[in-house]
């Protein structure tokens, strides 16, 4: 991994040794509802200590990826494993896994210290002081029914009942989707420091791609119930760029690993799998590419892939063979 | 049970009210789950206010919860006024920075931020603001930089990106840990002597004299700046230097 760690950050230890295994493991994964397939072949190892976003159009399977995950269904083909090698739902799984589903379930009518309560009640490991201090932090009054509070602090309290549980892995569904811009970043604020103060490993499922290029380190594309896309940000983005050019040599360019091509009359802008190493045609620019754009390039291209090297048998990134055009 | 309900104020027999029954005393008491809750939700009320620093909210609480009778409960509130100023100035604790609010940086003099659409990666905008900042003065040997937690806290960014930030400017020897305390300023950024950099100055604002009277414009003479400024790293051999990688947004090929 690359993280320093003799660089005394506040990070804690158990961080250190969980570094090496995968928070999220499956294999040949697939779920099947009535006829119709929600995921397929999904084969994916998503390290530890990461923030691992999960992001595609609707319907493209991913609640389902995290349904699977953290045990609430059961896979039709496959398997899951989680913490290094857990079955998905068994009891080890279930202890070290927190869940806040996307709609971010409260018993309305219960103030929020009976939450609390309940949620005590209800797992064998939750740490009342730290929950109790947070909502204090965060200015939500004990006494409130959850169903009073306000969307922003509805979600703060189901991610604090989630974190109070100490999980390894945090699992959350679209946790900004009803959020505003305040409580969006709030309550990331929240996720990304119990990363940074417990080494808790987090994947979350999001439309909202401008926000990901800060908060995802790793991140998972998926469209049509298939993985697209896999891999640490960091190498994503270094092992694609930009290039602009004129548009009538962007054919050219076809054979070549071309995610995804915009073309005026005049100019061409061809993503591709290419490093800053790599040679750039004459006439032509290249340029780094960002999270969203990367991430906007694969999402109108579903039939591209960019998988991880453990993939086997991939050495094109591109498993059909032309890019589809989008004219500007 | 009691006093939740009917009783407005939670814990209220356990406060500063001795009076509301009245009688005899009801110190011997035993107290309820439901009472030590609302009493720990009093100070947590407090807390939030500010009146109450961390470490004696935690230790109130404790005894809140660990409490037997209601003699126990008292002077759980000692020195909280609901109106007052805060009794306890808010300590810089990392406690989470107060999302929105932003942390308190704790001994940093520098506060980083982000701007979104510079296209500049994340990582790179905290090493370059801390340069900038250290070029400025408004760092110096010895300053700590802010914590990462912190730095999560308040930006909501991921804590590798910041990791990433630090180390590299480890990497530079601008900084260095120090393990349980934090990272700290090590060096300057300015290696010359103030002398030599005002005749450098001099010498360069003849150049950009030049150059004006040649018709650059501030663009063309940031081009050629730049351009002969890779040349001469590519020259001395150390592509692999930070600023020239770094600061890369466009390897164009005209």
């Amino acid at each position: 991994m690359n993280m320093n760690m003799n660089m005394n950050m506040n990070m804690n230890m158990n961080m250190n040794m969980n570094m090496n295994m995968n928070i999220i493991e499956t294999s040949g994964l697939g779920k099947r509802y009535g006829s119709t397939w929600a995921l397929r072949e999904c084969s994916l190892a998503v390290p530890a200590g990461h923030v691992a976003a999960l992001i595609g159009p609707n319907g493209a399977g991913k609640t389902t990826l995290l349904n699977l995950a953290v045990g609430l269904a059961a896979p039709t083909a496959g398997g899951v494993t989680v913490l290094g090698g857990w079955p998905a739902g068994s009891l080890a799984a279930l202890d070290g896994i927190a869940f806040v589903a996307q709609d971010t379930p409260l018993y309305r009518n219960l103030s929020v210290a009976d939450m609390l309560h309940l949620t005590r009640n209800l797992n064998r490991r939750f740490d009342q002081a730290s929950a109790e201090a947070r909502l204090a932090e965060l200015g939500i009054p004990p006494k409130r029914k959850a169903g009073k509070l306000s969307g922003g602090q509805q979600a703060q309290l189901a991610l604090t009942l989630a974190l109070a549980r100490r999980p390894r892995l945090l699992v959350l569904d679209e946790p900004m989707a009803m959020l505003d811009p305040i409580a969006r970043h709030d309550f990331m604020a929240t996720v990304l420091t119990a990363a940074a103060d417990d080494g808790v490993s987090v994947v979350l499922s999001s439309h909202v791609l401008a926000e990901l290029e800060r908060v995802a380190d790793y991140l998972i594309m998926m469209s049509r119930g298939r993985v697209q896309v896999a891999g640490e940000v960091d190498e994503l983005l270094a092992s694609h760029r930009v290039l602009t050019g004129p548009a009538g040599e962007a054919d050219r360019y076809a054979e070549r690993p071309v995610v995804h091509v915009r073309r005026g009359g005049a100019q061409a802008h061809l993503l591709v799998r290419a490093s800053a190493d790599d040679p750039v045609p004459p006439g032509w620019e290249a340029h780094p590419v960002g999270l969203e754009e990367l991430a906007l390039a694969y999402l109108r291209e579903p039939g591209a892939a960019a998988l991880p090297g453990p993939a086997r048998g991939r050495t094109l990134p591109l498993e059909t063979g032309q890019p589809s055009e989008v004219t500007q | 049970m009691a006093i939740d309900k009917g009783n407005g104020a939670p814990g209220g027999g356990a406060g500063a009210s001795p009076a509301s029954g009245g009688l005899y005393s009801d110190q011997h008491l035993r107290v309820s789950d439901a009472e030590r809750e609302a009493v720990s939700g009093r100070l947590a009320e407090h807390f939030a206010a500010g009146r109450l620093d961390r470490a004696e909210f935690d230790d109130r609480v404790g005894r809140a919860m660990s409490a037997k009778t209601r003699a126990d409960l008292r002077g759980l509130f000692a020195g909280l006024s609901e109106t007052g100023a805060p009794a306890v100035p808010e300590l810089p604790r990392g406690g989470g920075g107060t999302p929105g609010g932003g942390p308190r940086g704790p001994g940093s003099p520098i506060e980083f931020r982000l701007d979104a659409a510079s296209g500049v990666p994340t990582y790179l905008q905290l090493v370059q603001q801390v340069e900038h900042a250290l070029r400025l003065g408004y760092l110096k040997p010895g300053d700590q930089l802010p914590k990462v937690r912190d730095v999560v806290a308040s930006l909501a960014i991921n804590p590798n990106t910041v990791l990433k930030a630090y180390r590299e400017l480890e990497t530079k020897g601008l900084t260095a840990g120090r393990p349980g305390q934090g990272t700290f300023i090590q060096a300057t950024l300015s290696q010359v002597a103030l002398p030599e950099l005002a005749g450098l100055r001099k010498s360069l604002l003849g150049w950009l004299t030049t150059a004006g009277a040649a018709g650059l414009d501030q663009d063309g003479i940031v081009a050629l700046f730049t351009s002969a400024l890779r040349d001469f790293h590519e020259r001395r051999g150390d592509t692999g230097d930070r600023r020239g990688a770094a600061s890369g947004e466009t390897e164009g090929v005209a």
